[in-house]
C-alpha cells in the first residue's frame, strides 16, 4: 500500500509542479495566444475526473487503443536513442493498465495529467504579481541571459508560490481514488501494485466493513497531511520574503 | 525570456528573426502539451460519434463513416432490416439515455451540488459576519477553530462521518450526499476574510435605520460580497458535481440517488464490448456542462478554482 502510494505521491508531485511552472513561464513569456493555452491546459482540472479516466482506459487499450495506435504509426521512424520504443515496436507496446510494471505510473501519469493545469494557473498569478522593475534591475548588474534572470528574480519571487503549489500537490497526490476505483474495482490493480491509501481506506472500511483497519489506515493518512502542513508553516515562516 | 535574445541581437532584422525562432519554439512545445491534454477529450468526443464496428478496428477517423448501422438490440426486438438501420452518432447518444436513467443522474447532479451551495451560503454568511464585525467573547477561539478545520481534509473524516450517517439510517439518500458538506469552513473564511474589508460605518448605519442583524447579513452584507459569493460558487459547484469518492461511500445500491459520476462509472461496470459508444457519449454529457461553463467565464473559473488552492 505504501510502495504504491509513494510511488505515484513521488511522480506526480516533482512532474506536475514542473510542467505547471514551465508552461506558467513559457505562457507568461508569449505574446499572443497565452489565453488559449492557459484554458486548454486548465481543460483537465474541470472535467470530472471519473469520466476522464474511463476515457484514458479506452485510450490505453493494448491493441485499439489510440495511444498505442499512435506509437505504432511512428515505428520506423523512431530515433536510435529511443532504444524503448524500437522494442514496443518489434515485440509490441506494453499493455499499460493491466502491466504489473506499468500500471503505477500510468496511474501517475493520468495524475500529472489532471493536476498540472491548476499548478500552472497558480505559478500564473504568481508570475503576474512579479515587478517589471526587478527584472530591469537585474539586467543593469549584468543578469542578461533568461537562465539568469530566472535564478536571480523569478525564482526566488515566486519561494511562497512554490511552497504553496508543492504543499497542496503532495496532499492532492495522496487522495488518488477517482482513477485507482475506476481501473480496478476489485483488489487494486495488478499485483496490487496500485493499491493506494485510499482505495485502501475504501476497500476495507466500507467493501469489506473492517472499520478498524480503515480507521487506522486515516489516521496514518491524516498524520502525514498534518507533517506536511507544518513543514508548509514552517517553511513559509523561515523563508524571507522578497514580496 | 524573449527579450533577451532581442537586445543582444546586433541588427535589428537579425533581432526580429531570432525573435521569431524563440517564439515559435516556445509554440511548438506549447502545442505538443497541448496535444497531450486534449488526446483523451479527443478520444471521448471521437469514440461517442462513432459505429462499434468502426471501435472495434479502429477507422474512420475522428467523426467515422457516419454511415448508418444495424442495431442489434432492434432486430432482437423484431424490427426488420430497412427499419433497424442507425446513424451511429445518433444512436450513442439516444442509447445513452436509454440505458441509464441519465436524465435522473443530471438531475440528481443539480439538486446535490445546488443544495450544498445553497444550505452552505446560509450557514457561511451569517457565521462569517458574526466572526468579523460582531465584538462577543469567545470570538477568537470560533475563529482559531475554523482555520484548525481548514486544515483537516475531507477525506480523512469520511469513515467517521459514514458511520454517523449509517447509524442514523441515512445512507442511501439526499441527505447522506448533502448534509456532511454543508457546514464549509472554507466558505466561512472566505466569506469572513471579506467581510473584515467592508466598512464598519455601513452597518453602523444599517442599525441606525432598525435594521435586525439577519437583516442586515441578508440586505447589506450580501450585495457586498457578490463577487466573493461567485467565486466561491464555482468552487462549490465545480467539486460536488465531480465528486466521485463521497457518493461512492453513502450512495450503495439505489439507482434512483445515482449522481453524474457514479451513473457513469455504473454504466462502465455494465459495460460488455459493444457499449464503448454509449458510454463515451455519456461521458461527453456528463463533462459537457461544466467545461461550457468554464469556457463562458474562464477568468471566474479560474479564479475560483484556485481558490480552493486556500484549502
Amino acid at each position: 500500500m505504501f510502495g504504491a502510494t509513494f510511488r505515484s505521491v513521488a511522480v506526480v508531485v516533482p512532474f506536475s509542479v514542473a510542467l505547471g511552472l514551465g508552461a506558467a513561464l513559457l505562457i507568461h513569456s508569449l505574446g499572443r495566444f497565452g489565453n488559449l493555452y492557459t484554458t486548454i491546459y486548465f481543460l483537465p482540472v474541470m472535467a470530472a475526473l471519473i469520466a476522464m479516466a474511463i476515457v484514458w482506459e479506452f485510450a490505453l487499450l493494448p491493441t485499439v487503443g489510440l495511444v498505442n495506435c499512435l506509437l505504432e504509426a511512428f515505428c520506423g521512424t523512431s530515433p536510435e536513442l529511443w532504444r524503448w520504443h524500437a522494442a514496443g515496436c518489434a515485440e509490441g507496446f506494453p499493455l499499460w493498465l493491466s502491466d504489473r510494471d506499468y500500471a503505477i505510473w500510468t496511474v501517475a501519469f493520468i495524475g500529472v495529467w489532471q493536476g498540472f493545469g491548476f499548478n500552472m494557473v497558480l505559478y500564473l498569478a504568481g508570475l503576474t504579481s512579479i515587478p517589471r522593475a526587478l527584472y530591469h534591475a537585474a539586467e543593469m548588474d549584468g543578469a542578461t541571459s533568461g537562465w539568469e534572470r530566472f535564478r536571480l528574480v523569478t525564482w526566488p519571487m515566486l519561494g511562497p508560490t512554490t511552497v504553496f503549489v508543492v504543499t497542496i500537490t503532495i496532499i492532492r497526490s495522496f487522495r488518488v481514488f477517482d482513477t485507482v476505483e475506476a481501473f480496478y474495482p476489485q483488489g487494486g490493480g495488478p499485483g496490487k501494485s496500485v493499491y493506494v491509501m485510499m482505495f485502501a481506506i475504501y476497500e476495507k472500511a466500507i467493501q469489506q466493513n473492517l472499520m478498524g483497519i480503515g480507521a487506522a489506515i486515516t489516521v496514518v493518512f491524516l498524520g502525514f497531511v498534518m507533517v506536511l502542513t507544518l513543514i508548509q508553516r514552517w517553511l513559509v515562516e523561515r523563508r524571507t520574503h522578497y514580496v | 525570456m524573449s527579450d533577451a535574445t532581442l537586445s543582444t541581437a546586433p541588427t535589428a532584422t537579425e533581432a526580429q528573426f531570432r525573435f521569431n525562432t524563440a517564439e515559435t519554439i516556445k509554440h511548438v512545445v506549447l502545442i505538443l502539451g497541448a496535444m497531450i491534454v486534449l488526446l483523451p477529450f479527443y478520444v471521448m468526443v471521437s469514440y461517442s460519434l462513432k459505429a462499434p464496428a468502426e471501435l472495434m478496428q479502429n477507422t474512420g477517423g475522428f467523426f467515422g463513416s457516419q454511415r448508418p448501422f444495424l442495431d442489434d438490440r432492434c432486430m432482437l426486438l423484431g424490427g426488420t432490416e430497412a427499419t433497424c438501420m442507425i446513424n451511429p452518432t445518433v444512436y450513442n447518444y439516444t442509447s445513452a439515455y436509454r440505458e441509464a436513467p441519465l436524465l435522473r443522474y443530471l438531475l440528481n447532479g443539480v439538486i446535490v451540488t445546488m443544495s450544498i451551495f445553497l444550505i452552505q451560503v446560509i450557514v457561511a454568511l451569517p457565521c462569517a459576519y458574526a466572526l468579523a464585525k460582531l465584538r462577543f467573547w469567545g470570538r477568537e477561539a470560533v475563529f482559531g477553530l475554523v482555520l484548525f478545520c481548514l486544515l483537516i481534509p475531507i477525506h480523512a473524516i469520511a469513515l467517521p462521518l459514514y458511520i454517523l450517517l449509517a447509524q442514523l439510517g441515512l445512507t442511501n439518500s439526499y441527505a447522506a450526499l448533502i448534509i456532511p458538506w454543508t457546514i464549509s469552513v472554507f466558505g466561512i473564511f472566505l466569506m469572513r476574510q471579506f467581510f473584515m474589508t467592508v466598512p464598519d460605518d455601513l452597518i453602523d448605519a444599517a442599525r441606525m435605520d432598525g435594521m435586525s442583524e439577519y437583516g442586515i447579513v441578508w440586505n447589506v452584507m450580501l450585495p457586498t460580497a457578490i463577487p466573493a459569493l461567485m467565486a466561491f460558487a464555482i468552487f462549490s459547484i465545480v467539486a460536488h458535481w465531480n465528486d466521485y469518492f463521497w457518493p461512492r461511500i453513502v450512495i450503495t445500491g439505489d439507482r434512483s440517488l445515482f449522481t453524474p459520476p457514479l451513473g457513469l462509472r455504473e454504466f462502465r461496470g455494465d459495460a460488455d464490448g459493444s457499449n464503448f459508444g454509449p458510454m463515451m457519449a455519456s461521458a461527453v454529457i456528463i463533462v459537457t456542462p461544466l467545461i461550457v461553463a468554464f469556457l463562458l467565464m474562464q477568468r471566474r473559473f479560474i479564479e475560483g478554482i484556485t481558490l480552493s488552492g486556500m484549502k
